[in-house]
């Protein structure tokens, strides 16, 4: 009896494959997230976040110890929570007065000088933490004298704990997508919902522009036209990858390498009230932060609500924006150059160009890449080209340099591997074949050998272009570009460990991407290529 | 055999005296007797037939005499001439001027007045010692774990997603991380660059391992029962010398580059190697009458690695068994 068999077509095939492959892929991130977490959490020296703190070295004794550990619960590394915070919490969820509160807040120089009432809520608090796990500290008080504190030496009392690796990467994970929603805001406010408006009321409320605008949400406005590229924008979904200490304080990683750099561009403005002003704020942008109007005149000036915290508007692309204008001009020129180079060197093999162009692969793969790009930038500036990127100046001149060092070396690397590929395919029987069969030498090469031997470079395609956003360290740094390369270096150097998770995140996901449109493209390149596993 | 022959009468002796009766020997019936041929001695012989050979071998012999022997005969001490303040930034007339000709002044004097000569040697002497024990663990432990990765279908599956997945994480991190983690001395950096170093190595060879592991004469071999590591031995590593020496030779002068190219980012060691010397003199690039402070280092260890480099690769294609014809 024959037992029916499901027969998968090459299309279904294909597509069970990638969704494994895609699976397998995130499931590498997590692991590469994991490991960089360990490493920059727990196998790293804490202390060293201080060694350039100037706020540190100034505090003594017991200041010095909280403020250690506050900052650690800025970087990232512990759960800190003073006693004060916690007395603070219980007056917010009503379970007591404000004037208990205030009785109770501070507490005795020494745990035998809590009076009755403080040292009830003290236990309380060492109770309550020491069940989650927490270390609960108290350092008494250093005196000088009955009255006078040591410099630093007032009392502590505050509990503390150490992130668990696992809960940190699942907070991290769950927190990398955010939908915004009418329930961000959490004070009382009217009308909570979203709007639709056909006519949006930052173009003066005439002019026909779609945009739905929220109340209650983080954004103002959810969705937005302007005439900016992509024309229509969107702030309902944020990508969050790690929010930055001390290289950009307090801004997402994500937001760090996409937000416009440069100066700012300032257009008529007209606010909510009705002021017009010449100024740089983006409206769209506009953020709700609690109770910002009413402190605030210049505000309660501008803005009817407390959506008040806009971005502004400048000039210059964003750090991935030149990182991969760059890039992307370098791969061209790349690939422009270096395939007729290597084509050319493997149809006169042994002869003068092929020994030119091994001499120049030679010196490529040999001296230490910092050792070229200066030559380049040493030549380029002696023909006069601009050494340093300026991002006030539109000139594109200043691309020239960092582009040509960035696609010099991609030239030899291509030249080396279609040189390698076509020499291997020269001897094979289908050449020979084709050769007797009459074609020309030429057609031989362009359409028999060459067509062969370029899959294996197709595979590296959609790597450099994504690369091309992750920017280059040492070309960027050699000639100042404001790219994105350097932003890891800069955040190791910084310790910033939300930083260093966001990018490394971000390497993760493009190299892994780039991997699988890799193989997908090679597949469509090359028919014979199939993903089944019956054929390997 | 030019040897004059013998007339066996002459020599007025029995049959049973000129002859002994062999027995037959299954084993030595085994063994096939061929022209004598050292594998080694061939490599050289193909090595030195190109006298360019000669040229770039006695280039890195001098190399080697300047990093490793110059110092040891002139003392090198970076701030011996640090508080003649005439003795700073000097370019190479003004430095021979003041010191008279002398081969350690020959590329002036650096910011506290050493000897720009003495210490791109003394920095280059710090940067191939590195470079050659990193090359020679990751090597080792690249081969060693790269044929067994090749090997064993079990390993493989278990060996390819750690490769997978350490690849991603930035190789930069590894690195500060640990140089973060330990000072950043010597054997930090040696460590930080062969902590993962080995998987790249490990994963060629790996590769190389499968092509040849099931061509046809190793299935034989495998089908005689020849046991597994006489295999990896006597079948696959021959075939892999030329291979392993081509890679030394890219791996080697790649590590000094990737100290050059840390210590630029300020990632790099503490001691006085090339790549410090280049991050220390990068300002000096562009101030008129300082440059050869920073192009000294930055010639020297580009000379070092191509000629690292070119003497590895030619080594490679000379102990390619092909080329001994």
């Amino acid at each position: 009896m024959r037992h029916p068999r499901i027969v998968l077509s090459r299309d279904e095939i294909m597509t069970k494959y990638l969704i494994k492959r895609i699976l397998h892929g995130l499931v590498s991130v997590v692991i590469v997230v994991g490991i960089v977490m360990l490493l920059i959490y727990s196998a790293l020296d804490r202390q060293l976040i201080f060694a350039m703190d100037p706020t540190y070295k100034q505090l003594g004794n017991n200041q010095k110890e909280a403020y250690m550990y506050r900052k650690w619960e800025e970087y990232g590394y512990i759960d800190y929570v003073p006693y004060a915070d916690y007395v603070q919490m219980l007056a917010d969820k009503g379970e007591i007065t404000e004037e208990v509160r205030k009785s109770v807040v501070s507490f005795g120089k020494k745990a035998e000088n809590d009076s009755e009432e403080v040292a009830k809520y003290v236990a309380q608090f060492t109770e309550y933490y020491k069940s989650q796990g927490y270390e609960v500290l108290r350092r008494d008080a250093k005196m000088q004298s009955p009255k006078k504190y040591v410099s630093g030496g007032q009392q502590q009392l505050f509990a503390y704990k150490d992130k668990p690796l696992l809960g940190r990467l699942w907070n991290y994970f769950t927190g990398i997508i955010s939908v915004d929603n009418i329930h961000y805001v959490q004070e009382d406010i009217e009308n909570r919902g979203l709007t639709f408006t056909a006519y949006d009321p930052i173009y003066g409320g005439e002019k026909f522009s779609p945009a739905i605008i929220g109340n209650g949400t983080r954004h103002k406005y959810l969705l937005y036209f302007n005439d900016q590229f992509p024309f229509v924008h969107q702030n309902l979904v944020q990508i969050n990858l790690g929010k930055s200490y001390s290289v950009n304080l307090g801004v997402d990683v994500f937001d760090t390498m996409s937000k416009a750099q440069g100066s700012y561009v300032l257009s008529t403005v007209t606010y909510p009230t009705g002021l017009v002003e010449e100024s740089a704020d983006d409206l769209h942008s506009a953020v709700y932060i609690a109770g910002s109007r009413e402190g605030n005149l210049v505000n309660a000036d501008r803005f009817t609500d407390d959506y008040t915290s806009v971005s502004t508007v400048k000039n210059a692309k964003s750090k991935v924006g030149f990182s991969f204008v760059i890039g992307i001009l370098a791969s061209l020129m790349a690939y422009t150059l270096g395939v007729p180079l290597g084509i050319m060197m493997a149809r006169k093999k042994d002869k003068l160009v092929d020994k030119l162009g091994t001499l120049y692969i030679i010196f490529i793969i040999a001296v230490p890449s910092l050792a070229y790009i200066f030559l380049f930038k040493a030549i380029g500036g002696a023909i006069g080209l601009p050494t340093t990127f300026d991002i006030d100046k539109s000139s594109w001149l200043m691309y020239v340099l960092p582009i040509v060092s960035l696609a010099l070396p991609s030239v030899a690397n291509l030249m080396k591997w279609l040189r390698r590929y076509m020499i291997d395919q020269m001897n094979s029987d289908y050449v020979k074949f084709a050769r007797s069969g009459g074609l020309s030498e030429n057609e031989i090469f362009t359409k028999h050998i060459l067509k062969n031997a370029i899959i294996p470079l197709v595979h590296g395609i959609p790597g450099t272009i994504l690369g091309a956003i992750t920017g280059a360290i040492i070309t960027e740094r050699v000639y100042v570009v404001p790219g994105a390369g350097n932003l890891l270096t800069k955040a190791i150097n910084m310790y910033d460990n939300g930083v260093i998770v966001g990018v490394t995140l971000f390497y993760a996901l493009l190299s892994i991407t780039s991997l699988i449109l890799g193989d997908i493209l090679m597949s469509l390149v090359d028919p014979r290529i199939s993903f089944t596993s019956k054929a390997r | 055999m030019n040897e004059k022959m013998i007339n066996l009468e002459e020599l007025n002796m029995s049959d049973e005296e000129l002859f002994s009766r062999v027995d037959h020997n299954d084993l030595e019936s085994e063994k096939i007797t061929a022209p004598r041929y050292s594998y080694w001695r061939s490599v050289f012989r193909v090595f030195f037939r190109k006298r360019s050979n000669i040229i770039i071998l006695s280039l890195f012999a001098l190399l080697l005499l300047f990093t490793y022997v110059y110092p040891m005969i002139v003392p090198y001490d970076q701030f011996a001439n640090l508080m003649d303040a005439s003795a700073k930034h000097l370019t190479p007339s003004m430095a021979i001027e003041k010191y008279g000709f002398n081969i350690d002044w020959i590329f002036g004097a650096g910011k506290s007045g050493e000897s720009t000569f003495s210490a791109v040697w003394n920095g280059a002497k710090i940067s191939i010692s590195m470079a050659f024990i990193c090359a020679l663990i990751n090597m080792t432990i690249g081969i060693v774990l790269g044929a067994v990765w090749g090997f064993s279908k079990k390993v493989d599956i278990i060996m390819t997603e750690v490769y997978n997945i350490i690849g991603n994480v930035p190789y930069i991190l590894f690195i500060s991380v640990l140089v973060l983690i330990f000072s950043a001395g010597f054997w930090t950096m040696v460590f930080a660059l062969t902590v993962t170093g080995w998987l790249g190595i490990a994963y060629f060879i790996r590769t190389q391992v499968i092509i040849i592991r099931d061509r046809e004469y190793n299935l034989a071999s495998r089908c005689l029962g020849t046991p597994i590591l006489r295999i990896a031995m006597k079948n696959i590593l021959p075939f892999m010398t030329s291979i392993i020496v081509t890679l030394a030779a890219t791996e080697i002068p790649s590590y000094i580059s990737y100290e050059v190219f840390l210590s630029y980012i300020g990632m790099g060691m503490s001691e006085m190697s090339l790549g410090k010397l280049i991050y220390e003199a990068e300002n000096a690039m562009l101030t008129p009458g300082w440059q050869f402070e920073f192009w000294t280092p930055v010639a020297v260890a580009s000379i070092i690695t191509v000629v690292l480099y070119v003497v590895g690769q030619n080594l490679g294609d000379a102990s390619d068994p092909r080329t001994h014809m």
